[in-house]
C-alpha cells in the first residue's frame, strides 16, 4: 500500500527534527518507528551495528521474525502516548545477540496526533549475564546450603534459627522462628557455653562439641562450627552454625579405646595367671623332690586357682566375643541363686565373708539358663573381690544376694559392704577397663555381665560409695502368663 | 664355723599365688621371707623386720606400690634398703603405674632393679643375690640421694 506509507512518511517529516544531526551523532542505538513498526529513521550508532533496514518492520529488521512481537512497547505506546518500557534480544548485523532495555516515547505533529514513536535501547547484555552468573550462583549456593551432609542453620541475635538446610528438617522438623537450644537441646534456657553467642561478641570462628537430641529422641554427638554472617557495613547480623554428625565416629573412638585398654588389662591379668600356674608347679616340683604333701597340696591348690581363673578369662572373653541371641528358656531366679551362693559358700567362708540369700518364691525369667549363671557368678565373684579389698579390719564383711519382683521386672540385686568405688571408677564401669581387684580381675567379668543383661532386653545399674560398699542391681523381663506353655523351668549350667 | 643369719626379703604383692611362689623360691635359695599384700601391710612390715631386700609389685589397689616406694624412700631410716620392682607393666606408655612412677622419678632415686612379669626364677634369684650379698653400701648412696 504505496499511498498508506506515503502518507506516514509525509507526516514523519513534517515533525520537527532540527536536532536531526544531533540524533545521529548520539552514541546509542535509537530508532524511530511508525504505525506499521517500520524503521523510519535510525541513529548511526544502530545503522553501524544492525545494519540499514530503513522501512523494514522492526521485528523483522532486528529480531529475524516474520510476525510482529506478542508484546511490544511501540504497540502501547501509539494507543496511550505514554512512554513504555521492555526488555528484549535483538540480533546485530553479525547475528549476535544483544539484551535491550527498550524506551519509547510517542513523536506528535503539530496537530498533537502520534505520527511515530523513538524507541532507544540499553544494551544491558552484560548486566543479564551478571544476573544470570548471580541466580547460577544461588542455585548453587541453596544446593550446597541443602544438601551438604551436615545441620545448617542460621540464627539471629535471640538464637532464633532463621534458615535451616534439608538435613536440619530430616533431623528436627520444622525448626524455623525457635530458638536453637529449644530445637537442638530440647532445653527451655540458652545454654552456659554457646559458640553462636561467642561469635555474635568477638566476630570469630567457634567450636564446640555438643549433644542434640534429634526428633526421634536420639542422641546425636555433634562438632559444632560458628561463623559470622555481615551486612554491607560489616555489622554482624546472624550467625551461622554448622554442626556435623561425629556420633558413629566418636562411637567407634570409644570402643577402640576401651578395647585397647581391654586388651592392656587382660595382658596384665593373664601374666599374673601364668605366673601362678608357675609358681604352683615349681612348688608342686618341690614337693616331689623332698617328698613333701604339704608342699605338693600347697603347689597343686595353686595351679587348680589358676586353672579355673584362666578357664574364668577366656569364657568371658568367648562370651564377649560371641554374636548370637540367647535362647528363651524359663529361668527359676530363686533357683538359681541357690545354687550360685552353694557354689559361692567355702570361698566366702575362706575370706570370712557373711553370704546371705533373700528370695521371693517364684521369679522366673525367660532366657539362657547358662548366661544368667555366669552373669549370677560374676556379680557374687565381684563382691567377694570387692569385700578382700575392703582395708577396714573392724568391718564384718556381709553379702547379700536377692531375688525379687518389681512391677513386671524380675530383679537380681548383690549388696556387699566392702571397699566400694569412687564416682570415676563407678562412671568407667561396664567398658572393659575396670578392675577394683587390682591384679585379680581383667575387668572383663563386668563386661561380660552386661552382655548377657543387653541380650535378655534388660538393664544394670550400680550405686557405689567409697568404703561403704555397692549394690549392683539387674532388672529382667519377667515371664509373663502368657509365656508359662514354653517348657520346663531350668536353672543353672 | 657359725652359718650366718639368713637374708631376709619383703615379698609385696596383692597376688596371694605370687606371694606364695616367690616366698618358696626365695626360700628354696636360703632366704626368709615375709609377704605383704598391700602397700599398708607392707610398711608394717619393713618397721617390723628391717628386711634386705624388697620385691615389690607396683599395680596393686589401695596404697600402691609407687606411693608405698615412695614413703619408704622419704624415710631416712628405710631408705637404704634396695627395692626390686616386680610388674606385668613394663616401659613408658603403659598402664599408669610405670607412667607414674617415671614421671616422678625426679623426686624418688631409681629402683636397685627392675623384673617384669612372668618372672624369669633365674633372673630373680641372680638379682636377689647380688642386692643382698654385700653390705648395703650401694644402696646407702641411693638413700644418701634424698
Amino acid at each position: 500500500m504505496p499511498d498508506q506509507t506515503d502518507q506516514h512518511l509525509a507526516a514523519f517529516n513534517a515533525l520537527d527534527l532540527s536536532c536531526s544531526e544531533l540524533f545521529d551523532e548520539v552514541p546509542c542505538w535509537i530508532s524511530i518507528q511508525d504505525r506499521e513498526f517500520r524503521v523510519v529513521k535510525a541513529s548511526r550508532k544502530l545503522i553501524e551495528d544492525f545494519g540499514e533496514h530503513r522501512l523494514q518492520a522492526c521485528y523483522k529488521a532486528y529480531k529475524g521474525r516474520t510476525e510482529p512481537c506478542a508484546e511490544c512497547a511501540v504497540v502501547h505506546t501509539f494507543e496511550d502516548g505514554k512512554d513504555h518500557t521492555s526488555q528484549e534480544v535483538l540480533f546485530d548485523k553479525r547475528g549476535l545477540p544483544h539484551s535491550v532495555m527498550v524506551n519509547t516515547r510517542a513523536l506528535q505533529n503539530r496537530a498533537g496526533e502520534i505520527v511515530a514513536v523513538s524507541k532507544v535501547f540499553a544494551d544491558i547484555s552484560s548486566e543479564k549475564e551478571l544476573m544470570n552468573r548471580l541466580r547460577d550462583s544461588l542455585v548453587r549456593f541453596h544446593n550446597l546450603f541443602d544438601n551438604a551432609p551436615c545441620f545448617i542453620t542460621v540464627q539471629d541475635r535471640k538464637f532464633r534459627i532463621v534458615e535451616a538446610n534439608r538435613r536440619f528438617e530430616e533431623g528436627f522438623g520444622d525448626g524455623l522462628g525457635t530458638r536453637c537450644y529449644e530445637t537442638y537441646k530440647k532445653r527451655q534456657d540458652r545454654c552456659p557455653k554457646c559458640p553462636v553467642a561467642e561469635t555474635f561478641a568477638d566476630g570469630q570462628v567457634h567450636t564446640s562439641e555438643e549433644f542434640f537430641v534429634d526428633d526421634h529422641a536420639r542422641q546425636v554427638h555433634v562438632l559444632v562450627y560458628t561463623a559470622p554472617i555481615r551486612d554491607a557495613t560489616g555489622e554482624i547480623t546472624s550467625v551461622m552454625e554448622m554442626a556435623t554428625d561425629v556420633t558413629e565416629i566418636r562411637t567407634l573412638q570409644n570402643k577402640l579405646a576401651n578395647l585397647g585398654q581391654l586388651v592392656g588389662g587382660i595382658a596384665h591379668g593373664a601374666k599374673n595367671i601364668l605366673e601362678g600356674l608357675r609358681g604352683g608347679v615349681y612348688i608342686v616340683n618341690l614337693g616331689f623332690r623332698d617328698n613333701n604333701q604339704e608342699d605338693i597340696r600347697t603347689g597343686w591348690d595353686m595351679v587348680q586357682r589358676n586353672v579355673g581363673r584362666l578357664s574364668s578369662v577366656i569364657m568371658d572373653m568367648l562370651h564377649c566375643a560371641r554374636e548370637r541371641s540367647p535362647r528363651q528358656l524359663p529361668v527359676s531366679l530363686p533357683d538359681l541363686l541357690k545354687e550360685v551362693l552353694t557354689l559361692f559358700a567355702p570361698r566366702a567362708a575362706e575370706f570370712r565373708i557373711k553370704l546371705e540369700a533373700e528370695a521371693d518364691a517364684a521369679v522366673e525369667i525367660l532366657g539362657e539358663p547358662k548366661d544368667i549363671h555366669s552373669l549370677f557368678s560374676n556379680l557374687v565373684t565381684n563382691a567377694i573381690e570387692a569385700c578382700n579389698a575392703d582395708q577396714n579390719d573392724q568391718k564384718i564383711n556381709r553379702i547379700v544376694a536377692r531375688v525379687f519382683q518389681e512391677l513386671d521386672a524380675a530383679v537380681i540385686e548383690v549388696e556387699d559392704n566392702g571397699a566400694g568405688m569412687d564416682v570415676a571408677t563407678r562412671e568407667a564401669l561396664f567398658k572393659g577397663i575396670v578392675s577394683t581387684k587390682g591384679n585379680a580381675g581383667t575387668g572383663l567379668g563386668l563386661l561380660m555381665s552386661q552382655k548377657v543383661v543387653t541380650e535378655h532386653g534388660g538393664s544394670i545399674t550400680v550405686r557405689s560409695e567409697l568404703g561403704q560398699g555397692s549394690v549392683f542391681t539387674v532388672r529382667l523381663p519377667l515371664r509373663r502368663q502368657a509365656d508359662f506353655s514354653s517348657g520346663e523351668v531350668q536353672h543353672g549350667n | 664355723m657359725a652359718t650366718s643369719p639368713k637374708k631376709k626379703i619383703l615379698v609385696v604383692d596383692d597376688e596371694k599365688d605370687i606371694c606364695i611362689y616367690l616366698s618358696r623360691l626365695f626360700q628354696e635359695n636360703g632366704f626368709s621371707v615375709t609377704c605383704a599384700a598391700n602397700g599398708d601391710e607392707a610398711l608394717q612390715a619393713i618397721e617390723q623386720d628391717r628386711p634386705d631386700l624388697v620385691t615389690l609389685d607396683l599395680s596393686m589397689p589401695e596404697t600402691t606400690g609407687v606411693k608405698f616406694y615412695r614413703a619408704i624412700k622419704s624415710s631416712p631410716d628405710l631408705a637404704s634398703i634396695p627395692v626390686v620392682f616386680v610388674t606385668g607393666v613394663t616401659g613408658p606408655g603403659g598402664p599408669r603405674d610405670t607412667e607414674h612412677f617415671y614421671s616422678t622419678r625426679k623426686q624418688v632415686p631409681p629402683p636397685d632393679g627392675f623384673v617384669a612379669k612372668p618372672i624369669d626364677p633365674e633372673e630373680m634369684l641372680a638379682l636377689a643375690k647380688k642386692l643382698t650379698s654385700g653390705t648395703r653400701d650401694k644402696t646407702a648412696t641411693i638413700g644418701s640421694i634424698n
